[in-house]
């Protein structure tokens, strides 16, 4: 799988030049499977730059289709979606996965974003292209293409946030960019989170900055490090920066994390990369 | 009287190397007149720095008074509310001004924070909000300042302002489209017209309205408008409710005013890009031209002049 990063900021994009290296887009990645098809993550406003680059392949004629699987419904991760150039060409097809009990309640929220008082859209219906829109919950797997996808939540302040695990051919990759854990992650997460090839997670925060702002339900490095070393994983990708951290502070943040992973059992060899915009990763 | 820009950028922020200089945060500007009253006009994504700076003062102990008057609630004029600091403390008082909606302002506001959208909901916020719904052509005083506000032509009806201070005035005209092709209502408009001229009865409209809005910046010191096309884009998209450097300066020159801000830039418009289009704007323009840019402040009044 080749995954890319187009935002990997929490709550509110952070424009800037203290901010250009790491990138001020709010969260989205893209996975790429083997076989070709897209699978996009999330969609912050890092999602108008990949909808950018996408105008120049078949979605830019009406030729495209990918698949949307939305974490929660928290605005960092869906303002994007009515600024994606592809949603506006007739022919480019996507499916919408969202964490619900019924699509039409993923529908809802996205047509809330589309309220007249609020968007120029009106209504989904108004976009060109065919959008499918689906519900998925804790524990349910499903194909997408030729990937496996399975989503547990996670608790995340007030609210709660599906993790997704994609699987292909032996590789796992994981997303969980919203994580306040009570303490440890449940044993389902851990199940889900266990062996990845690759763990994308939320490390919004220093450990004293979390510890002042716990409500806002999202992790540490040092929660981050522990439930990597403790999953197993091969690699942990530091994501959702909290938006006034600066680039140098985030060389720091992965130096402090380099840190902690080295101190947790089995940690030395879990390879760190910090997640910036315009970063490409492979699998295999 | 002075104005600074914390977010000038139209549609949504766009963080990045290319933007850097003119700005990625959406619509927010501060008026400054000399009694010390905070005046807001709008609430994009600038808007969360504004409030940084604001705790500094009054608003940090809880002792603030915001005035925040919006054009029109698409996202990009109001996303920066829920990360507005001086919402979050007890004693600060925030007043809300918009056009009247079909239903109240506070329904309209209070759904952008609810539930599953964001954690924390407007109507539980720390200060104390008030709302108060305009009726264009309306006119009010705040402090020593007074607020004039018009009709303008953009989908969904937004509003533009007139601050007059301090012998000092500007004008604040975003969003809108020209007033010569489309007249926007409460319809969704799917793609471009293929009439260049509306029906009469629109046209009688927006001459009306035209003429609300160059009186509005009559004569003013500066007048900060909605630019965020180039020609050939306005042609290609007049249905989505933008103006160009032209339009804005056509009608400035009608109203005799002083200087012209080309504001709401383009997403994709980078630093040189908006240079250019300044560069552009100057060679036909009989008033003083230039951009907005985040941070930028200028002193209002014989004309505008950049003093940071």
């Amino acid at each position: 799988m080749e995954i890319t990063f187009w935002g990997v900021r929490g709550s509110i994009p952070s424009p800037g030049a203290e901010f250009n290296r790491y990138g001020g887009n709010t969260p989205c990645v893209s996975i790429r499977t083997r076989q070709g098809a897209l699978v996009i993550l999330d969609a912050g406003t890092g999602i108008t730059v990949l909808g950018r680059s996408l105008m120049t392949t078949g979605f830019g004629h009406g030729a495209g289709r990918a698949t949307l699987l939305l974490t929660h419904a928290h605005w960092d991760h869906i303002q994007g979606f009515p600024f994606f150039a592809p949603v506006f060409i007739p022919g480019n097809r996507f499916t919408i996965y969202g964490p619900s009990e019924s699509p039409s309640m993923v529908e809802g929220l996205l047509e809330g974003q589309m309220d007249p008082h609020f968007s120029p859209i009106h209504t989904l219906r108004n976009l060109g292209a065919t959008i499918q829109v689906l519900a998925t919950q804790d524990g349910v797997t499903f194909r997408v293409d030729d990937l496996q996808v399975t989503g547990r939540i996670n608790p995340h302040g007030s609210y709660s946030a599906l993790a997704y695990r994609l699987e292909q051919d032996g590789q796992q990759v994981v997303y969980a960019p919203d994580a306040g854990y009570n303490g440890e992650p449940s044993p389902q997460t851990q199940e889900l989170y266990h062996g990845a090839s690759v763990l994308i997670h939320d490390c919004t925060y220093t450990g004293p900055d979390q510890r002042a702002r716990r409500s806002r339900g999202q992790s540490s490095i040092e929660e981050a490090a522990h439930v990597a070393a403790m999953c197993q994983v091969k690699s942990l990708v530091m994501f959702h920066y909290d938006q006034d951290y600066t680039d140098q502070q985030v060389d720091g943040l992965r130096d402090r994390c380099r840190e902690y992973l080295d101190r947790e059992p089995g940690g030395k060899a879990i390879e760190l990369v910090a997640a910036a915009e315009g970063l490409t990763l492979h699998t295999d | 009287m002075q104005i600074r820009f914390w977010g000038v950028r139209g549609s949504f922020p766009v963080p990045g190397s290319t933007t850097n200089r003119v700005g990625g945060n959406t619509s927010c500007v501060q008026v400054c007149p000399d009694d010390g009253t905070v005046l807001v006009i709008d609430a994009g994504t600038g808007i969360r720095k504004l409030g940084q700076q604001l705790m500094t003062g009054p608003c940090g102990q809880g002792a603030g008074l915001v005035h925040l008057l919006i054009s029109h609630t698409h996202w990009d004029h109001i996303q920066g509310i829920p990360f507005f600091a001086p919402l979050y403390q007890a004693g600060n008082q925030v007043k809300i001004y918009a056009r009247q909606q079909d239903v109240q302002l506070e329904t309209i506001f209070c759904s952008q924070t609810k539930d599953p959208y964001f954690p924390v909901s407007l109507s539980d916020v720390a200060a104390s909000i008030s709302f108060s719904a305009l009726i264009e052509g309306e006119s009010f005083t705040v402090g020593d300042t007074r607020v004039r506000c018009a009709r303008l032509n953009h989908p969904f009806i937004s509003i533009g302002y007139r601050i007059d201070a301090d012998g000092a005035s500007l004008a604040y005209v975003s969003d809108t489209a020209p007033f010569d092709r489309i007249l926007f209502g409460r319809q969704f408009i799917a793609g471009r017209p293929d009439l260049d001229s509306p029906p009469r009865e629109d046209a009688a409209k927006l001459q009306a309205m035209r003429q609300g809005v160059v009186e509005l910046c009559r004569g003013c010191d500066l007048v900060v408008y909605d630019t965020m096309f180039r020609m050939h884009e306005y042609l290609a998209r007049p249905h989505w409710g933008h103006s160009s450097p032209e339009h804005a300066l056509e009608l400035v020159h009608e109203a005799g005013a002083r200087c012209l801000a080309l504001f709401h830039h383009a997403p994709d418009r980078s630093d040189d890009e908006v240079e250019q289009d300044v560069q552009t704007a100057r060679g036909r323009a009989r008033c003083k031209v230039f951009a907005a840019e985040e941070g930028a402040v200028f002193d209002v009044g014989d004309g505008a002049r950049r003093v940071d």
